[in-house]
């Protein structure tokens, strides 16, 4: 599988997404250490490393869930760190998670309709009298949440509770819930984790749908690196906290560094 | 699908969302309706004053659903946030004469503040402690009417109030207090949907479900649970309020952390997350608590060696052992039953 669903070649568009020397400890773990990396407009960048490299503690840095010790973080030329994670989201920084953290008690739509949220403008005392323009309001943001249902095919699940859907669709909605906020930086982590074959292509085919429908530059952390060479533009690689190295997917199937760290691990 | 013109999404989306769809749905709340419009000529003197607790009650133990329910914070201080609606109503009634339909509101809004307050002191703890929180504002309460000077809010004297007055009509019947309450529990009902299911409600849920993918979604969990705790303590305060002109007395007993406990044991009851949920189990819990109440003195006098205490001791287990039993059998209350009944109805074979 190749990708050239854009005009500008991958990888050369300016950061939309970066960190500068970057280090987050918790007690005596560094969980990242000197870190500093760039997320181009309109790449996928797949972040990789072995169990507790730091990856999600890196998404969790970017969303403001933790608040790094050194260094600075960017989202499209404003500095965000220390920022609180809502607003972080509604600047655009989206994020799906590693396993499910998805509102169990809603339905499908109304997970996805909280993605919208920061959307809309109806007020307590609105929605209390129920006036028209809130009511208005509300389908106006059904129908985008209408597209991304059909994007993701999950048509028939729409008004089912998500706490009785099976791991595979739980996922499909928090991405779903994730393209609802309209971001302009997507953050993913494992979202391959714990599928099936016919899951993870089926997931892989709505990342590059998603791609190629909306130009959202993605942060992919993932293991399986079959998934990564197929959507990856750049590949991003930890150990220990540290990134030990950055390139294509190609140059890092070849770098030493990285058969020593990870490949030659598991492989 | 995507074909249609966009006013077929609209009309479609919109069917969708209405909360009643079917005419049978339409007409039974319909007859519902009209039958609780119809009670006073239906039922006897005393079974009316039953139903007009109970009306007010349900605004109070509605907004309990809505910081307990839907936005998952322990709230044991209802009765406490109700007491300041009642005090705020009668205190702008008798010293600054202000009518009842600008006294109800203020009432609910002073409840409003001091549940906000500590909604906002609550919100970054949980669980128990989040529990003993708000029945210190319970103590506060109790504290405040009684060390304040007694020209203020009448100290361990209470306060004394006129009855509620619209135009020519006034309210000092227990027939027009409930026609009051009838409309005001619809009012404050209606305006419990609208806001369930609008983007308020569901970032209700949202921080309860999981706050974490909450804030991350883009909304501030630290500001949504305080509105959690100043819309239910609305709540609280209006009914507090309109309680205010129906006893036409105001003491601090009334609103005591009792009372809050009952409340949470409607919510147990009818079901957590469900506003008629809300509305049931105040219905059951409150006409338990008057078969209770009715029974333990007829049973006192049929029976004399138990006595008395005894009699009424018993009573009071028998109620919190049924509750119990809910939090054991059946702890996701009776609309949880419901709803799963209602599910199975409909997957029948056969019937689409
Ligand atoms: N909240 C926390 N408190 C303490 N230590 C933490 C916390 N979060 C992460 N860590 C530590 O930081 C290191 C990096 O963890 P992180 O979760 O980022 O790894 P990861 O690359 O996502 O691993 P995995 O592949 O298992 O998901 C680990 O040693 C972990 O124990
Ligand atoms: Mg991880």
């Amino acid at each position: 599988m190749t990708l050239a669903a854009t005009t500008t070649a991958p990888g050369t568009a300016p950061p939309v997404l970066g960190a500068e020397h970057m280090t987050l400890r918790f007690g005596g773990v560094t969980a990242l250490h000197d870190v500093s990396l760039d997320v181009r407009a309109d790449e996928t960048l797949a972040v990789i490393g072995p169990n507790g490299a730091g990856k999600t503690s890196l998404l969790n840095v970017f969303s403001g869930f933790y608040h790094p010790q050194q260094g600075r973080c960017f989202f499209t030329g404003t500095e965000i760190t220390g920022k609180p994670t809502h607003e972080i989201a509604q600047m655009g920084v989206a994020r799906t998670f590693q396993g499910t953290h998805i509102f169990a008690g809603m339905t499908v739509l109304d997970n996805i309709l909280v993605g919208r949220h920061f959307h809309m403008r109806t007020t307590i005392p609105q929605s209390f009298l129920y006036f028209p323009w809130a009511h208005r309001e509300e389908l106006r943001h059904r129908e985008v949440v209408e597209d991304i249902i059909d994007l993701l095919e999950i048509e028939s699940i729409r008004s089912a509770l998500v706490g009785a859907l099976g791991y595979g669709l739980r996922k499909r909605v928090d991405l779903a819930r994730a393209l609802a906020m309209e971001p302009r930086v997507l953050l993913m982590d494992e979202p391959m984790a714990g599928m099936n074959t016919e899951e993870k292509e089926d997931l892989a085919r709505f990342i590059l749908d998603i791609r190629e429908a909306r130009h959202i530059p993605v942060v992919l952390v993932e293991h399986d690196m079959s998934v990564v060479m197929d959507l990856a533009d750049r590949v991003a690689v930890f150990d220990f906290g540290r990134k030990i190295a950055e390139g294509t997917p190609q140059q890092i199937q070849r770098n030493p560094a990285v058969i020593n760290a990870y490949l030659g691990a598991s492989a | 699908m995507a074909m249609l013109p966009s006013g077929v999404f609209a009309v479609r989306y919109a069917q969708d969302r209405a909360l009643l769809r079917t005419r049978p749905q339409w007409v039974s709340l319909a007859l519902f309706m009209l039958l609780l419009a119809l009670l006073p000529h239906l039922v006897t003197p005393r079974l009316l004053a039953i139903a007009n607790l109970m009306l007010v009650t349900a605004i109070v133990v509605v907004g309990l659903q809505i910081t307990l329910g839907y936005a998952g914070q322990v709230n044991l201080g209802q009765s406490a946030f109700m007491g300041v609606g009642a005090y705020a109503a009668g205190v702008l009634s008798t010293k600054w004469s202000l009518p009842f339909l600008v006294t109800i509101p203020l009432g609910g809004v002073a409840a409003a503040l001091f549940g906000f307050v500590f909604g906002l002191s609550a919100v970054r703890i949980k669980g128990f402690y989040l529990a003993l929180t708000t029945i210190a504002a319970q103590f506060i309460f109790h504290f405040a009417v009684l060390n304040l000077p007694v020209s203020w809010l009448g100290g361990s004297n209470g306060i004394s109030m006129h009855p509620a007055r619209l135009g020519g009509i006034e309210f000092s019947t227990d027939v027009s207090i409930y026609y009051l309450f009838l409309v005001s529990c619809t009012l404050m009902v209606a305006g419990a949907f609208g806001m369930m299911r609008s983007r308020t409600g569901r970032a209700f849920i949202a921080v309860r479900d999981d706050d974490v993918a909450a804030g991350m979604t883009g909304i501030p969990v630290v500001r949504t649970k305080a509105m959690a705790f100043l819309v239910g303590a609305f709540y609280a305060g209006i009914g507090g309020g309109l309680y205010a002109y129906y006893i036409r007395f105001i003491s601090v007993d009334q609103f005591n952390l009792f009372n809050s406990v009952w409340y949470l044991g409607m919510i147990i009851v009818g079901g957590t997350g469900s506003i008629v949920g809300a509305l049931l189990g105040t219905f059951l819990i409150r006409a338990f608590q008057e078969v209770v109440t009715s029974i333990g003195p007829l049973l006192a006098e049929l029976v004399p060696w138990l006595g008395g205490d005894i009699v009424f001791a018993s009573m009071n287990i028998l109620l919190g052992g049924l509750i119990a039993f809910f939090v054991i059998v059946e702890p996701d209350g009776l609309m949880h039953r419901w709803n799963i009944l209602k599910a199975s109805y409909r997957l029948w074979p056969f019937r689409y």
